[in-house]
């Protein structure tokens, strides 16, 4: 089952790319999204599971959307460049390589989803707000710069 | 382990995907979607390891990275949305364009 969830995410993930036209590439993109959120709530990750399924295929493709009518049904031309493909095969047989050279141990332990709460606001809550000031920081960057390019260096 | 593996190999074969899509393809969406792929990889793998190997830290960055990704929808599709106002196209290469008639 997970073998089939997992090849079908990997297909609607090339074929989103694949697509000449914007709406067809898009619902690829929404089944991948909502398929990988399955999965994870097959894997006992409820929240995560339920986290990618609103915040991607809710939030994510509604923004992406609102960015399909802004270019219509077509993407348009462009040239492929070539060393894109090396690059990737490069990288993907040296990732490959790597998790099977470190030795694990395997614990099998199912955790709560108390737990999980727990852990991130432990840890990592003041790392959200930290990113969010990041995320900040570069959405007004953004602005400058287009505000930049529209209008020149004043 | 097995499965482990099995979810290991996917997520990079995802990253694979998501990263050719950044390297080769010159529009902004499809750009967009590669990069969510590539964190979307990386979630999967974080998911799985938590799953298989009971790191529960692993769920909290992955909880994180979500949260990052939604941040870099909203700047990316702003940028989208802006540079098709001023170009007319939704490719990344010709700003240099703009930038040089001005």
């Amino acid at each position: 089952m997970s073998v089939l969830i997992l090849a079908m995410v990997i297909i609607l993930a090339v074929m989103s790319l694949a697509q000449t036209k914007t709406v067809p590439a898009v619902l690829a993109f929404i089944s991948m999204m909502f398929l990988l959120g399955i999965y994870y709530i097959l894997l006992d990750e409820k929240l995560l599971g339920l986290f990618q399924i609103f915040v991607y295929t809710g939030g994510i493709v509604v923004l992406t959307l609102f960015g399909v009518t802004v270019i219509g049904s077509k993407f348009p031309e462009f040239k492929i460049r070539p060393w894109a493909v090396a690059i990737v095969t490069v990288v993907l047989i040296g990732l490959m390589i790597v998790p099977f050279l470190i030795p694990v141990e395997a614990v099998h332990q199912t955790i709560s989803l108390q737990q999980q709460v727990k852990v991130f606001t432990d840890n990592y809550s003041l790392i959200a707000v930290f990113m969010g000031v990041v995320a900040a920081s570069v959405l007004y960057g953004s602005i400058r710069m287009l505000h930049t390019l529209k209008y020149g260096k004043e | 382990m097995t499965e482990f593996y099995i979810d290991a190999i996917a997520a990079l074969i995802l990253f694979a995907v998501g990263l050719y899509g950044v390297t080769s393809k010159s529009d902004f969406l499809k750009i967009f979607f590669s990069l969510e792929m590539l964190l979307n990889a990386v979630i999967l793998l974080l998911a799985s390891g938590a799953y298989h190997f009971g790191l529960t830290r692993d769920l909290a960055i992955a909880y994180v990275i979500i949260v990052i990704a939604t941040f870099e929808a909203a700047a990316g599709v702003l940028i989208f949305i802006l540079t098709n106002r001023i170009t007319g196209e939704i490719i990344p290469d010709h700003l240099d364009k703009v930038v040089e008639d001005e």
